[in-house]
């Protein structure tokens, strides 16, 4: 079965071209400002047609030789399993009118999110105006009186490039949680 | 009230049943946040109740193991050489170390981590190492097994009990297994689940999420939901469009404590979870009107829709949503929610995709619906914490007195699908459970 990702690709890849690498990194930025600012259709915007937003649920295996953790099906669930998210753009916009509605209790009152990413590594060239994309995230989510959560992880992605003022599109995400039990009520926010 | 009532860390059997009144319809809010109440129930409830562990195709082939739980309890289900199922204490015998830490996997042996005792896949101590260095012969492996419990399958769920004396699980199941029978009886092939078991931490008391699935139709045609219910509507389709359904039943079993509420030829809950491709397959496919065939009626097979239950004490699944989960408690203010999705195991393809898609769409930690009902449930348990607050007494008063046992189209005890009968018999059983030491007087 085909891996979920190819780590050791991205391992021995060579480092971006510098403008390009700052460039990727700024999209990032302004990205997770969309974010913690509940900007949500800005956000939704950034999403292409043919987005697939997916996060595969994470599972406790014992380590055997030969075995790569991020490429390692055994730790993650397979595209037909079950997933914390699987979602295409008629799903994602069905969850921007959840949050747009007023009554959608899990986000409202608003999280109060911070999203980082660092560790960026693009390891693929500007074939077909797209770039494969690694980074990591810690985001950090503080809710009503005295909720907290800590969620890490690692982000795979495919972007697009695009005519709009952040100058990408987000085609493909997969999300690799560091967490099995969700140590949280619910995910009522991106990544 | 009497101040020592609400002081007093003691509870008798006389002060607990004061804490429910399933003829008044009253709850003491205590019930779901006390610490020694909460003992009590690991060791009355919990221990001695019948509790889902898992599902059988999760355990195929000889050797294939699950790790969960019973209560609090960390407990390994295995698949046997002769296809029978053995669920035992995921504990060693020596320093009490967890023999297995895969979530899940195929073994030949347990091997503590430890000191290296070794169990077979029954649950047999089979290897001690330097066992005669150590022991010079004077242990006696067959003393020092991990404790068993009773393991039983009903229509591909397996559940555990510790209790050699509570009732078989088909006794235990009561006259709920028809409202059962519609998710997991459909078809001769029976279900399967699919890949995965999502788990997740909500602090709240596992009364809250098992009463909502026995008995609570109301939150999701009220406010709860509505947001979830946007989420799936079409572009141009607002919630002033859309018409909440008021005509359907709920069954509160004669026995356990079990419950259940359903519409009534309205697909319109169903539809906003689930979209039109399974709504069609549940209501109206050639596999629905075989289901139908295979149930006994139509309304079973076809008709009862956007249905909702719980097993007592911590069983709870969605037919036709097809969410299947048990709320593990973690102390009176927390559980852990592991869930997971079947599917008919003859459905078609394109059938299974789509009730996995939709499952993670609605009914998970990010789902459009269940995000919400994990936002309600911490903020009732936090509001627990006040002194005034965890004495209030709560209203279950839908319905009370209106349930009849002569249904024309429905077997046992039937009210209104708005009714709250189903929650006032999950609480009349808990509180049998929790002050009635024997099974002479509370087996059914």
């Amino acid at each position: 079965m085909a891996s979920l990702i190819n780590i050791d690709n991205i391992i021995s890849s060579s480092a971006a071209d510098l403008a390009l690498q700052h460039e990727v990194q700024q999209f990032y930025y302004r990205e997770a400002l969309l974010l913690d600012n509940i900007k949500y259709e800005d956000w939704f915007a950034l999403l292409d047609d043919d987005i697939h937003y997916y996060m595969p649920i994470r599972r406790n295996a014992m380590q055997r030789r030969g075995r790569a953790r991020s490429s390692d099906l055994a730790e993650y669930t397979n595209k037909h399993e079950f997933a914390h998210f699987d979602e295409d753009k008629v799903a994602m916009s069905g969850r921007l009118k959840k949050l747009l509605s007023d009554f959608s209790w899990s986000e409202n009152p608003a999280s109060r999110t911070r999203h980082t990413v660092s560790n960026v590594i693009i390891t693929e060239g500007e074939a077909d105006n797209t770039l494969h994309v690694c980074s990591s995230f810690i985001v950090y989510r503080n809710r009503l009186e005295t909720q907290v959560d800590l969620f890490t992880g690692e982000r795979h992605d495919v972007l697009r490039r695009a005519d709009n003022t952040l100058g990408f599109k987000i085609a493909k995400r997969t999300i690799l949680m560091d967490q099995s039990t969700i140590l949280s009520n619910n995910i009522s926010i991106f990544f | 009230m009497n101040p020592e009532d609400t002081l007093s860390h003691t509870w008798t059997n006389e002060k607990i049943k004061q804490l429910v009144s399933d003829e008044n319809g009253v709850l003491d809010a205590r019930i779901y946040n006390d610490e020694a109440l909460y003992d009590i129930e690991l060791e009355r409830v919990f221990a001695r109740s019948w509790i889902l562990l898992g599902h059988e195709s999760h355990v195929p082939n000889a050797g294939d193991f699950l790790n969960t739980y019973i209560g609090e309890d960390p407990v390994i289900l295995v698949r046997q050489k002769d296809a029978s199922l053995r669920v035992f204490l995921n504990q060693c015998r020596h320093r009490g170390m967890k023999l297995s830490r895969d979530d899940a996997g195929n073994a030949k042996a347990f091997v503590c981590t430890y000191h290296g005792w070794a169990y077979d896949i029954a649950g047999k101590l089979v290897d001690v190492p330097f066992e005669k260095e150590g022991h010079c012969d004077r242990l006696n492996k067959a003393d020092w097994n991990p404790l068993q419990a009773r393991v039983a399958s009903y229509r591909g769920l397996v559940f555990a009990n510790w209790d050699e004396e509570a009732p078989s699980l088909d006794d235990y199941l009561s006259d709920s297994k028809p409202y059962i029978d519609t998710m997991f009886n459909r078809t001769e092939a029976g279900t399967e689940a699919i890949g995965g078991i999502q788990k997740w931490v909500i602090p709240t008391n596992w009364k809250f999420a098992a009463e909502q699935f026995c008995s609570d139709m109301y939150h999701a045609g009220t406010t709860s939901h509505l947001s979830g219910i946007t989420a799936g509507l079409p572009d141009g389709v607002g919630l002033n469009d859309i018409q909440i359904p008021t005509n359907g039943n709920q069954f509160r079993a004669k026995w356990g404590g079990h419950g259940t509420g359903y519409f009534v030829d309205e697909p319109g809950l169903l539809a906003a979870i689930m979209g039109p491709k399974i709504t069609e397959y549940v209501t109206a496919s050639p596999q629905a009107k075989a289901a139908s065939e295979r149930l006994g009626s139509d309304m079973f097979g076809q008709r009862m829709l956007g249905q909702h239950m719980t097993i007592f004490p911590t069983c709870s699944f969605l037919p036709g949503i097809n969410t299947i989960r048990t709320w593990h408690p973690r102390g009176p203010n927390e559980i852990e929610v592991w869930a997971f999705i079947v599917v008919d195991a003859d459905a078609p393809d394109d059938i299974k995709e789509e009730f996995r898609k939709q499952n993670i769409r609605t009914f998970s930690a990010g789902g459009v619906f269940e995000q919400d009902d994990g936002e309600n449930w911490i903020e009732v348990q936090k509001l627990f914490r006040g002194n005034k607050a965890r004495k209030t007494k709560l209203n279950v008063q839908m319905g009370l007195g209106d349930s009849t046992t002569e249904h024309p189209d429905f077997p046992g005890r039937i009210g209104g699908v708005y009714s709250e009968d189903a929650a006032r018999g999950m609480y009349q059983h808990w509180l049998r459970m929790m002050t009635e030491p024997s099974w002479d007087t509370l087996k059914p």
